[in-house]
């Protein structure tokens, strides 16, 4: 299968110092969905606008459906499609209007263009609101536009930022629907980012785990699943617990165990039959516990087990956050001047 | 083809916005509707000159008409300023609209699709030219009408040929591309509204108060003429006075101030188109 996406040492950093994508490589292959999951200010957006000639990068190449994307950012934007994580539309035109001036900007046949409007408002389910202004569209109806906006060239690639950020989790079922069905329906290749660990499981194809602007883990959904190693089991002794990791890590089929901040997870392929054994050892080493927990696989496990850290969708500022603000201060100032 | 269905299509988009916002075009009139209906009333030289009891009517004429360029009275020659004047304050929105499309993420849709840093800014630069014109003759009107209801009116002196017409379109339109380029170089380089509109307050009355859109030209000290003859304001409007008033009293025809105007665009055309594609560049 030819490459989509050809990434090569890919890097920016911000204001000479402030690192957000470092040195990344990866290739997406024609017809996947490949998913970048990562915290906040991990780098997934900076590495998105790379690849879709927004933003240049500070060392690095990258191919984009065959086209070089820093030396042929022209020719690359007519081929691919681009929904980003906030609403783009015009909210002073309608949403048909938005459409056709997109249709013009990416030089669909002008014979063409109502019969491919009126097909993407019905498709996404618009067509009642088609001639009514953006501002009066909900959250949910915004997100259908731009992805009507994003795909009305019938782009060979798709880049998805983020794309149901602030939907409900009715909305973005219902987005990821239509993503799917296109998807099937024309066997273009999509590139998201996305911080929903569900979303990156249910969508992709693949996946990268990009934290601090290095990619962690690369794999299918079930490959990094595996990778964990099984069942998860967590135990939160009382208090002290000496010997206990030695004592759980003696026990039949453990695969590994971790202690974080006081908290054992044993690893093992059958969690329910671990835990009255566990429990048995921590009673027989006088150790008392406060909870003992069952996880199966889940990219939550892949990112801890890659990060050594808990995934939180609502992770502090990080290096891409303060590059951003760092950039609008100067601009800021710069306007002052 | 393609560029210029892209360009169409963008320039649409420009007036549509412009039609669906009554209150910008309102905004745009405010300031020289208020000149004609407040300051131009109140400050009619005319009468202030033929109260003098040193100097017979013929006197008095002839000194109005040397301190106003052939204008017969001062609100006249004001009128003809502020219909010049109002091609600045209309494409001010040009620019600001830049700014708000940066801040609601339109400018980024429209620079990730194939349309060219040329294509963004030639289609806000059309629709922002072709607005002040049509105010200029909104306020043209008024400035006649108000002769005609008992108050101080636009007085034309001169007979209009069709020539003349055109001298006086294509001035008000050159000065509109001048000033939308300038705006708009500030509105692709600026990022905060609240800047933007300090700069802007700090170009227009610095450009309205050296220009001969308000000032008696005979009244005017010689130093603030040499900086007034080479304004871009002042070289618009003495192609209207020239055209509504006569020649008598200027050095040159109106197609050679219409040079000046060209060359003032033609800069600041050029400055605009640079700044732009340095803007819509990918961020380095």
């Amino acid at each position: 299968m030819p490459d989509a996406i050809v990434a090569e040492g890919l890097s920016k950093t911000f204001n000479g110092s402030v690192k957000a994508v470092d040195s990344i490589s990866f290739i997406v292959q024609e017809g996947e969905v490949y998913g970048f999951l990562g915290p906040n200010g991990a780098g997934k957006t900076t590495t998105l606008s790379m690849l879709t000639a927004v933003l240049g990068p500070t060392a690095g190449r990258a191919v984009v459906d065959g086209l070089d994307v820093f030396h042929q950012p022209h020719e690359l934007k007519q081929r691919i499609g681009l929904v980003f994580q906030e609403s783009t539309a015009d909210q002073d035109l309608t949403g048909r209007e938005n459409l056709e001036l997109a249709a013009a900007l990416f030089n669909v046949p002008v014979r063409d263009t109502p019969t491919r409007v009126a097909y993407l408002l019905d498709r996404l389910a618009l067509s009642d609101s088609a001639d009514r202004l953006v501002k009066t569209f909900s959250g949910g109806m915004r997100r259908r536009l731009e992805l009507a906006v994003g795909i009305i060239h019938s782009p060979r690639v798709l880049f998805l930022d983020e794309p149901t950020l602030g939907l409900d989790p009715q909305g973005r079922a219902g987005f990821w629907k239509i993503v799917r069905e296109l998807r099937e329906e024309t066997g273009m290749t999509v590139f998201l980012t996305t911080h929903y660990l569900d979303e990156a499981d249910g969508m992709c194809d693949r996946i990268a785990i990009i934290d601090h602007g290095k990619i962690v883990a690369t794999g299918t959904p079930s490959q990094l699943k595996d990778r964990v190693g099984g069942d998860v089991v967590t135990i939160r002794p009382s208090g002290a617990a000496p010997g206990l990791e030695a004592a759980l890590r003696a026990l039949p089929n453990v695969s590994g165990v971790t202690t974080q901040d006081g908290t054992l997870r044993v690893k093992c392929p059958s969690g329910e039959s671990l835990i009255p054994k566990a429990v048995a050892a921590a009673s027989s080493l006088g150790v008392g516990l406060a909870g003992v927990s069952l996880r199966r696989p889940s990219l939550d496990e892949v990112f801890l087990e890659f990060t050594g850290r808990e995934y939180r969708e609502d992770e502090g500022p990080t290096a891409t956050d303060r590059a951003v603000f760092l950039t609008r201060m100067q601009d800021n100032r710069r306007g002052r001047r | 083809m393609s560029a210029v269905r892209r360009w169409a299509a963008l320039t649409r988009r420009e007036l549509l916005k412009l039609a669906r916002n009554p209150a910008a075009i309102a905004t745009s009139l405010l300031l020289p509707i208020l000149y004609l209906l407040l300051f131009g009333q109140g400050f009619n030289f005319s009468g202030l000159l033929k109260a003098s009891p040193f100097l017979n009517p013929t006197e008095q004429a002839l000194l109005l008409q040397q301190d106003l360029l052939g204008a017969p009275d001062y609100f006249s020659y004001f009128s003809a300023g502020m219909v010049g004047f109002v091609a600045v304050t209309a494409t001010l929105f040009v620019g600001a609209n830049v700014i708000f499309d940066k801040l609601f993420g339109t400018l980024k849709r429209t620079a990730a699709s194939p349309a060219t840093a040329t294509d963004i800014f030639g289609a806000r630069l059309v629709a922002g030219s072709l607005q002040p014109v049509g105010l200029a003759f909104l306020v043209l009107g008024l400035a006649l009408l108000l002769g005609h209801v008992g108050l101080s009116g636009l007085h034309i002196t001169a007979s209009v040929s069709v020539l003349g017409a055109l001298e006086v379109v294509l001035s008000i339109l050159l000065l509109s591309v001048m000033f939308a380029s300038l705006f708009l170089s500030l509105g692709f380089t600026i990022e905060v509204p609240q800047t933007y509109f300090a700069v802007v307050n700090a170009i227009n009355l610095p450009v309205l108060l050296t220009s001969a859109a308000l000032y008696p030209w005979g009244s005017m000290p010689v130093w603030l003429q040499s900086i007034a003859s080479y304004n871009p304001v002042t070289l618009a409007v003495w192609v209207l006075r020239i055209n509504f008033f006569g020649d008598t009293y200027y050095k040159y025809a109106a197609w050679v101030y219409l040079l000046g105007l060209l060359a003032w665009a033609i800069a600041m055309f050029t400055i605009a188109t640079l700044l732009t594609r340095r803007a819509l560049a990918p961020k380095r």
